[in-house]
């Protein structure tokens, strides 16, 4: 056991730091530093160099996550892409689209959107029905996808579509590389609760897809789509730790307000950063964990979950700290974790809710027996009656 | 950076866990309760084993080890609730330091020591001759004399005690105190996380094999979650007792903020385990035949120990806020 750089990590952090500190950012241009990131080797730091990456550890992956975090650089903008859509197509993919798309992608030239969930299918994602139908050399895509983050600004996206009904739902699934830009795709924010309007609704209302924009065998998109959302696992890697304020921040924000509260309230103030605390610390131990084990090339399992799950929770506590010692003055002001709060109710819903994680949890890590499903044994098109 | 058990940790961890499951049970726990009977594996076979004088240097006749190895035989210590604890063990090879003949009598059990803290009841009185504590800032020694206490948990021996007559061994003792103290917190923690782990198995295992309404109710997401939420807490407690039981070994500097985290997320796991397990059960996890509740007897009575888990999480927070004003 041992917390310390090796060597080699510590020439990376060595080199990564020089870096940030030559380049600092330009906010209004999150394309042009994530290029510029790129090319200095930074992004991809774990793909394999035919895939434009740079073949490193998931160690030196998180060396560079820990700078940007430190000198609190914002995330990347074609996150999504690089964690969820380009792990995809290397696995998936061919050797044509790995050429076109990969490289592009790590260098935000394209932005990248994931359109999995719909209307009707979210948690239960195998329920979607956008439709995909053989069309000559091609297919014919038709339906709606929603909650798409960046559709709005995606260049491409991965799409999960039902191309046989008459098969159980799981079975009938398969997955394209689709132009965003393509004639039929309308991409319509949508606004969030905080305000802003970062998901979209997207309507494919007959796109030509080539065929060779398949993503893995006809009726294999279900095994394609879990390897997006295992790349998702390893991309919310640190253990959930990346969702919402820094622990240290809120101790700081604390700090600094707890004066005016009176005696009792900064007794109680203090009960509730230790508890928020603690939990930060054992879900980001618990992350450096996952982490040792990815470094020696074991798979992220399912109890990767644990740590978004985790993660979340003493997010929200924190913050929710955070805005409260503020007193009621918080109702009309301090916007920053105000913000904070207004955000943190999505994490508990994107990329899994928390009562899906905890299923995933119980049943594939603790072994408790499923739950049973109305929608066994019997093909999509008798499970929607 | 590899934040993982080293195999010879894991070969350690074997070891100990064949030795503690032979000779420490949630029976003979019962049979503390019920008979007055001693701890087991006892002081004596503890001693014997080599485990409790892990951190003890060869020299004196321990084993020269660290306090991460003291730590994972720890665990395997809390599963059985074997007894006594090792905290004293590791509070003691720190306050004894500077003296040779008081540490060797604690590697070979001639003295058997106990640390009396202000605001907690004594751990392991019962069965103790040798007294440490902290008195105007002098670390003392000394006899005394022990009442035991009604025990909720049998296996802590906890008992009031009066000292007799007291040598002065250091002087401005404080940050040797503490530092003691943080060490006793990261194993006291240890003892907990194995205890937790062991009420998990036992839940996760009934819940597979109790039926109702057809179904097992592990199927339940009632009952599912509630174990995932016990799951999840074990597994950062057992990040938060490694990290202090290194920074013990390997980073003064992170031991206070390390060890009060293990402290209190032991206390307040280990409750919500045996809580959890408890009600998992059903009728039988209620009855006294049931081991359930001689965890819960650990959760209720570690939680006071060395400080409770309020005081704790008291001072996370302040060593958060103060390292942040830094
Ligand atoms: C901020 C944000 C960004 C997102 N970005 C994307 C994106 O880029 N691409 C994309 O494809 N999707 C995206 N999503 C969608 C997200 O994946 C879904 O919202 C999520 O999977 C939940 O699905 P749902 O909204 O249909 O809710 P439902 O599945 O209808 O769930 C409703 C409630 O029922 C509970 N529930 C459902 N099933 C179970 C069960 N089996 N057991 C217990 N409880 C259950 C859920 O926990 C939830 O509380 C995003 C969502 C958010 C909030």
């Amino acid at each position: 056991m041992d917390f310390d750089d090796t060597p080699d990590e510590a020439a990376w952090r060595a080199e990564v730091r020089a870096f940030l500190e030559r380049h600092p950012p330009v906010p209004e241009q999150p394309r042009a530093w994530q290029a510029t990131l790129y090319d200095a080797g930074f992004v991809g730091v774990t793909w394999p160099v035919e895939a434009g990456g740079r073949g490193g550890t998931p160690m030196q992956q998180a060396i560079v996550d820990q700078e940007t975090a430190r000198r609190g650089l914002p995330p990347l903008i074609n996150l999504i892409g690089i964690g969820m859509c380009g792990p995809t197509v290397i696995v998936h993919g061919s050797e044509r689209q790995r050429q076109r798309y990969l490289k592009r992608l790590l260098r935000a030239d394209d932005l990248w959107c994931q359109l999995f969930s719909e209307p009707s299918a979210g948690s239960d994602l195998a329920a979607l029905r956008t439709r995909a139908v053989r069309d000559g050399d091609g297919w014919r895509v038709s339906g709606q996808k929603v909650w798409t983050t960046l559709a709005h600004l995606a260049d491409f996206g991965i799409l999960l579509t039902r191309t046989d009904p008459d098969v159980p739902k799981h079975r009938g699934l398969t997955m394209f590389v689709v132009d965003m830009k393509a004639p039929g795709v309308t991409v319509r924010p949508l606004r969030q609760m905080n305000g802003d309007s970062h998901f979209n609704e997207v309507f494919f209302d007959d796109v030509r897809i080539p065929d060779d924009e398949r993503l893995g065998d006809v009726g294999d998109g279900w095994r394609v789509a879990l390897t997006t959302l295992m790349s998702e696992r390893l991309s919310l890697g640190g253990g959930g730790t990346s969702i919402g304020p820094k622990p240290e921040a809120v101790a700081r924000h604390v700090a600094a307000h707890i004066g005016a509260l009176p005696e009792d309230r900064q007794v109680l103030a203090r009960q509730e950063l230790g508890r928020g605390y603690v939990a930060a610390l054992g879900a980001r131990y618990t992350g450096y964990r996952q982490l040792s084990k990815l470094s020696r090339g074991e798979l992220p399992g399912p109890e990767a979950s644990a740590g978004k799950l985790s993660g979340t929770r003493s997010a929200r506590d924190l913050t929710d700290l955070a805005v409260r010692v503020l007193g009621p003055d918080a109702a009309t002001g301090g916007a920053e974790w105000q913000d904070m709060q207004a955000l943190l109710p999505g994490m508990a819903i994107a990329g899994g809710s928390d009562q899906v994680l905890r299923n995933i949890i119980g049943e594939r890590v603790l072994g408790l027996p499923a739950e049973p499903r109305a929608d066994k044994g019997v093909t999509f098109r008798e499970s929607i009656g | 950076m590899n934040f993982d058990l080293d195999q010879e940790h894991l070969d350690l961890a074997g070891g100990a866990r064949d030795f503690l499951s032979g000779s420490a049970s949630p029976a003979a726990a019962r049979a503390a309760l019920d008979e007055g009977a001693g701890v087991r594996p006892g002081r004596a076979e503890l001693i014997k084993s080599g485990y409790a004088t892990i951190t003890i240097p060869e020299s004196h006749g321990g084993g020269g080890g660290t306090v991460l190895q003291l730590a994972v035989v720890a665990e395997q210590a809390g599963r059985v609730l074997a007894g006594p604890s090792l905290v004293n063990f590791a509070r003691a090879a720190v306050l004894l330091e500077g003296f040779p003949d008081r540490l060797a009598g604690l590697a070979d059990g001639s003295l058997a020591v106990a640390v009396i803290d202000d605001a907690s009841p004594v751990l392991d009185a019962i069965g103790s001759d040798t007294f440490l504590t902290l008195r105007d800032g002098t670390l003392v020694c000394g006899p005394g004399e022990v009442m035991a206490r009604r025990p909720i948990d049998a296996t802590r021996g906890l008992g009031d005690v009066t000292l007799g007559e007291t040598t002065d061994l250091v002087r401005d003792a404080r940050p040797l105190w503490r530092k003691a103290e943080r060490v006793g917190r990261t194993i006291l923690a240890a003892e907990g996380l194995g205890a937790a782990a062991r009420l998990l198995e036992m839940g996760v295992e009934y819940a597979k094999e109790r039926h109702t309404f057809g179904r097992p109710i592990g199927s339940y997401q009632a009952v599912k979650h509630m174990l995932v939420d016990v799951y999840v807490a074990v597994e950062q407690l057992r990040s938060l007792v490694w990290w202090a039981a290194w920074a013990a070994d390997r980073a003064p500097g992170e031991l206070p903020l390390a060890s009060a985290a293990a402290k209190a997320a032991a206390a307040t796991t280990l409750e919500l385990a045996a809580e959890t397990v408890i009600q998992v059960h059903g009728g039988i996890g209620y009855t006294w035949e049931h081991d359930a509740h001689l965890y819960w007897r650990r959760a209720k009575t570690d939680r006071f120990l060395l400080g409770d888990d309020v005081a704790a999480f008291d001072e996370v927070a302040r060593l958060a806020m103060g390292e942040a004003a830094r």
